[in-house]
């Protein structure tokens, strides 16, 4: 057998290293999958690029069309219109606490909901588990009009003013029924399943109360897949400008609102600059995709630190294995 | 062991019951109040006529008209829908395609893989309605125009309804691929869990790719298709790419119409969602567990069992018999 491995013509070679002994270990599929990989990536950053592109076009290049993609005269300008329409390091924080406080709430309710389903056998478990996985298909808008209802009903009773603040999604938030809930209430109860009921008898037995084995033993044991659950929370809260739309409304500057209410702001803000030449304040879509870069940018940063964590954070649902 | 039914399990029971719901409590209060309440009270809403005054909402009751409303007098409400429709329609079985190649793609081994990862999940980081809406508007997701494509224009030529569809997908394609980021993962995810084992045992047996991609990955994969299309249909929903869902929101701060027309509103568009997933859950179920086909299987399996006898029984009678006449034969 030796021999006739050795005596192997050079086209034998060649067709087994093009084609290879598989079908998927050959030059060919390899560089076809690369070749359609890169296209697809290219397809996938395509609005992007063009945003960012078009970013840092000035008004001449703009409207130029000799200028595909590189700009000739590249200018900051339009970031620093957006940067004030936007009311910029304001928004930002804004955002930032707005978001990280649902994130919080968000967290914490999936994290007890999953313990609840990981742990214990209460009556008509099954049933509220086909419960959440529903609560997860009803569309918002379905449960919006009511709960809006019932938020106005409270602040013109009470007086207490609701609508514009962070309370109402707060409130929803932290009886479990923020944005994609169901999902982060799955990554906790299929990680909690993982850790043996061992640990918990053994604090039983040393007199821990089910609270106590809650926060010192499970919480401790599981950073990981808190951070993961924040991070997902973090990012769908940051996004979400339907709900936070209808609630907050223009009350408060939060980076999706703003971004929606681009042009209604600048249109504003521009009226009250005098003797602006015409065409000079006039909007254009470089500002636009400024107001969005800056928009995204905080997303991006946190991204490239921790996309492991994304990447993977899917997979521990285990939505895929049942 | 079984617990036995006596003081103590009950006691355990009772335990069970109280720090299980004790947990569960906070979400369950949310899921009463915010989702199973509003849920049942648009139903209510919509064949009312709800108003704001000193005392607070106030509804009447006028039958169907918020319906009618929706359907005959707002003249953009049925086109969205019909257009939203569509769209699930023609997006769905892409992207569940396309994310699924993706996902094949990125399971083998080669250089790179982890940045390819990388990049398909970006979207689901950076998307949301607002920055859809401006990318939209800048026409900065449309790539190229198939309209001056030759092919698009001979399918035109033959079927315009066929030529819309495809102008249709590729107006917004960038997009589409934004939505294949969770799929993609669901799916890897689904295709490490499978044995290589199966597949190097279809390979001695002789099976090509193609046929161990139809009969061996795809039946363990279907699971995961149905979750991802739930998924897919659920947030495709949410985007601006979908009329409807703005409609809705100004609806609800509309004067004239009030709450009653954008709770009609809300309601057919649900119904809408629950019977594309209700589709989709019919299409895409495993028959394997459908109870006729396992009881035929049953059957099968019974009465292949007792052929199997049958020819033992037949051939140990004959064994027995060849044997006495040998032992005749042979005295």
């Amino acid at each position: 057998m030796e021999v006739k491995v050795k005596g192997m013509s050079w086209k034998e070679t060649l067709r087994g290293k093009l084609m290879g002994h598989h079908m998927t270990d050959g030059w060919i599929y390899r560089s076809a999958v690369y070749v359609l990989l890169i296209a697809i990536a290219y397809v996938f950053l395509y609005p992007l690029l063009r945003m960012l592109s078009m970013t840092f076009m000035s008004t001449a290049d703009l409207i130029n069309p000799e200028i595909d993609w590189v700009p000739q005269n590249w200018s900051i300008m339009n970031l620093r219109v957006a940067w004030r329409v936007m009311d910029m390091p304001a928004t930002i924080f804004n955002s930032l606490w707005f978001t990280g406080t649902l994130a919080l709430a968000q967290t914490f309710v999936s994290a007890m909901t999953g313990f609840a389903f990981a742990r214990y056998q209460f009556k008509f478990k099954n049933f509220w588990f086909m419960m959440i996985l529903l609560s997860f298909v009803i569309p918002v808008p379905l449960v919006l009009i009511p709960r809006w209802m019932m938020f106005t009903t409270v602040q013109n009773l009470t007086g207490l003013k609701l609508i514009g603040t962070i309370i109402p999604q707060l409130l929803m938030t932290i009886l479990g029924q923020g944005v994609y809930s169901a999902i982060l209430i799955l990554i906790f109860y299929n990680f909690f399943k993982m850790i043996p009921v061992s640990l918990d008898e053994a604090a039983r037995i040393d007199g821990a109360t089910s609270w106590q084995v809650f926060f010192h033993i499970i919480i401790k044991m599981s950073v990981p897949t808190i951070a993961t659950v924040f991070l997902f929370s973090f990012v769908w809260n940051y996004n979400e400008s339907y709900i936070t739309s209808t609630f907050v409304r223009s009350a408060m500057k939060l980076m999706p609102l703003q971004l929606a209410l681009f042009d209604s702001i600048f249109e504003r803000m521009s009226a009250g600059v005098s003797g602006a030449p015409g065409g000079q304040f006039r909007i254009n879509e470089s500002f636009k995709m400024a107001a969005t870069l800056i928009t995204m940018t905080p997303m991006m940063i946190m991204y490239v630190f921790v996309q492991k964590q994304f990447v993977e954070g899917i997979e521990k649902t285990g939505i895929t294995g049942e | 062991m079984k617990p036995k039914k006596n003081k103590s399990s009950k006691y355990f029971q009772r335990q069970q019951n109280r720090l299980g719901y004790t947990f569960f409590m906070p979400w369950l209060i949310g899921f009463l109040v915010f989702t199973l309440f509003p849920f049942i009270y648009t139903v209510y809403l919509s064949f009312h006529k709800v108003n704001l005054n000193v005392l607070g909402w106030t509804t009447v009751f006028n039958g169907i008209d918020n319906y009618v409303t929706a359907f005959l007098r707002n003249p953009d409400f049925t086109p969205a829908l019909i257009q939203f429709f569509l769209t699930e329609l023609i997006y769905v079985p892409t992207i569940l395609i396309i994310s699924f190649i993706l996902a094949i793609l990125l399971n083998g081994k080669f250089k790179f893989r982890t940045t390819f990862r990388v990049i398909y999940f970006l979207p689901v980081i950076v998307i949301s309605g607002s920055v859809m809406n401006q990318l939209m508007n800048s026409g900065n997701v449309q790539i190229g125009n198939v309209e001056r494509i030759f092919v698009y224009q001979i399918i035109e030529s033959y079927s315009p309804q066929l030529a819309d569809v495809i102008a249709f997908l590729f107006s917004n394609f960038a997009l589409v691929l934004w939505f294949t980021g969770i799929p993609i993962v669901l799916f890897l995810s689904g295709l490490q869990k499978i044995n290589t084992n199966l597949y190097e045992a279809a390979q001695i047996d002789g099976a090509t790719n193609w046929q161990i991609l139809w009969k061996i990955t795809m039946p363990i994969i279907r699971p995961i298709v149905l979750v991802a299309a739930v998924f897919t249909v659920v947030s495709l929903g949410m985007f601006p790419i979908n009329p409807v869902y703005g409609m809705i929101q100004n609806a609800i701060f509309d004067t004239v119409g009030g709450l009653g027309v954008a709770s009609s509103y809300a309601w057919i568009y649900s119904l809408t969602i629950l019977i594309l997933i209700a589709m989709l859950y019919f299409v895409l179920k495993d028959p394997s567990k459908d109870e006729y086909v396992v009881d035929e299987r049953k059957e099968q399996a019974e009465k292949e069992l007792k052929r199997i006898k049958r020819m033992r029984n037949q051939e140990k009678w004959k064994n027995l018999r060849l044997k006495k006449a040998g032992d005749k034969h042979g005295s």
